[in-house]
C-alpha cells in the first residue's frame, strides 16, 4: 500500500493546524446550559453596586490605575507626570440615577482600558531604554504583588466586587506594562523575571 | 491578544452578553480541538459543553499568565480527555500502548476513501488519535503528552509514529496539488 508524500503529509498537518472550522453548538444550547448552572444570571448592576463604599472602591481603582500606568510619558524625559486621571471626578449632583451614574463609570472604564493600550502601542518616544526598561520591571513587579495579593483574597471572596474591581484593574495594569515593555526593550533582551 | 478586562469582569458576574462575546470569539478554535480529539462529532458536541461550563466556571481563577485562549485551550483539552477517559475510549492506550491494534479498525479500511486529514483521523483509536492531535496540531512535546494521558514520553513517540504511517496510507490516494485547503482536498478514487 502507498503513502502520501512526507511533504504533502505535513502541509495537510498544517492546513489542519490552521483550521477552525464551526462550532459546535450554537450559543443558545450554551446559554441554556449556563443558566441551569447558574452561571448566567440576572444580575442587577445595583446589586453589587448599591452600597456607596463599593461606588467609592471602584473609583479609587479607576484613579490609582490612572496613577499607576496612565500617563508615564518616556518622551518627557522620563519623569512621573501628573495624571490627568487622578482629577477628582465630577460632583455627584451630576447624576440623577444610579444606573446613570453605572453607565458613566462602565464607559469610563472602557475609556481608561481603550486609552491604555493606545499609550502601549504607541508609547514609543523613550528617552532612555534603560530607564524605560528599569521602570517597567519595577512596575510588574508591583503589580504582580498587587495581583498575588488580590488573588489570595479572592479565593476567600471569589465575588467579591471589590476585590475583583482591584484584581481587574491590576491585571490590565499589567498586561498594558507588558506591551509597554515589549515596544522599549532591545530585540536582543529577553525578560526571564522582574 | 488582550482580553476586554470589562468583558471578563462582566462574564464572572454571569452577565450574558460577555460570556456570549468570550465564547464567540474562542469557540472556532475550542471547538475544533473538542472536535478532533473525540472524533465523533455527536460526542465532541456534548463534551464541548462540559467544556465552556468549565471555563465559565474558571473565569475567577483566570490570572492573565498567559493569553484567554490559551488558558482555556488547556482547560479544553484536559477536559476532553477526562471525558475520554470516563468512557472508556483511552482506556486501551493507556493499558496497552504498544498494542498496533489499538490503531485502527483494520477490516475497513480498504474501503476506507479518507477525503480530509480530520475523516482520515477518525480511522485512528482514540489514545492514538489524541496523540497524534496534540503532538502535530496543538504543538505539546511528547513529556506533556505522557503527563496528559498518564503514558511514557517514548510510548508518546512510539504512538505518534505509528499514528502517522497510519494515516499517510488512509491518505495515500490524494492528489500531491500543494494549493488545495483543508477540508477541500482532491481526491483520486481507486
Amino acid at each position: 500500500m502507498s503513502h502520501v508524500s512526507e511533504d504533502r503529509f505535513d502541509q495537510l498537518v498544517s492546513d489542519e493546524r490552521a483550521r477552525d472550522g464551526a462550532t459546535l453548538n450554537t450559543w443558545e444550547i450554551i446559554a441554556e446550559r449556563a443558566k441551569e448552572e447558574g452561571l448566567i444570571r440576572d444580575i442587577p448592576r445595583l446589586r453589587w453596586g448599591s452600597a456607596p463604599w463599593t461606588r467609592a472602591a471602584a473609583a479609587v481603582v479607576m484613579l490609582a490605575g490612572g496613577v499607576a500606568i496612565g500617563r508615564w510619558m518616556p518622551a518627557s524625559g522620563g519623569s512621573e507626570a501628573p495624571v490627568a486621571a487622578a482629577t477628582p471626578a465630577p460632583a455627584p449632583a451630576r447624576f440623577t440615577t444610579v444606573e446613570e451614574a453605572w453607565a458613566t463609570l462602565d464607559r469610563a472604564s472602557a475609556e481608561y482600558q481603550s486609552a491604555s493600550a493606545f499609550l502601549a502601542a504607541n508609547n514609543s518616544g523613550a528617552a532612555s531604554v534603560a530607564d524605560s526598561v528599569s521602570i517597567y520591571r519595577n512596575r510588574l513587579a508591583a503589580l504582580e504583588q498587587l495581583m498575588n495579593a488580590t488573588a489570595t483574597a479572592r479565593e476567600n471572596a471569589p465575588r467579591d466586587p471589590v476585590i475583583n474591581q482591584y484584581y481587574l484593574a491590576a491585571l490590565g495594569a499589567r498586561e498594558a506594562t507588558f506591551q509597554q515593555l515589549g515596544a522599549v526593550r532591545p530585540a536582543n533582551l529577553r525578560l526571564k523575571g522582574f | 491578544m488582550l482580553i476586554d478586562q470589562l468583558d471578563l469582569r462582566r462574564a464572572i458576574a454571569g452577565d450574558e452578553r460577555a460570556l456570549q462575546r468570550l465564547w464567540s470569539q474562542h469557540a472556532p478554535h475550542i471547538d475544533a480541538v473538542v472536535r478532533r480529539l473525540c472524533g465523533d462529532p455527536e460526542l465532541a458536541a456534548d463534551v464541548s459543553q462540559e467544556v465552556w461550563m468549565q471555563i465559565f466556571r474558571a473565569l475567577p481563577s483566570y490570572r492573565g499568565d498567559s493569553q484567554f485562549g490559551t488558558w482555556a485551550h488547556r482547560i479544553a483539552v484536559n477536559r476532553t480527555l477526562n471525558a475520554l477517559r470516563k468512557i472508556r475510549r483511552l482506556a486501551k492506550l493507556e493499558v496497552d500502548i504498544e498494542d498496533d491494534s489499538a490503531l485502527v479498525e483494520p477490516d475497513t479500511d480498504r474501503t476506507f476513501i479518507a477525503e480530509s486529514i480530520e475523516q482520515a483521523m477518525t480511522r485512528l483509536s482514540p489514545g492514538a488519535r489524541a496523540v497524534f492531535v496534540l503532538h502535530d496540531i496543538e504543538g505539546y512535546t511528547h513529556g506533556e503528552i505522557g503527563a496528559e494521558l498518564g503514558i511514557t514520553p517514548g510510548g508518546s513517540k512510539s504512538q505518534l509514529f505509528k499514528a502517522r504511517a497510519k494515516l499517510r496510507k488512509l491518505l495515500a490516494h490524494l492528489v500531491d496539488d500543494p494549493n488545495s485547503v483543508a477540508g477541500k482536498v482532491h481526491v483520486a478514487r481507486v
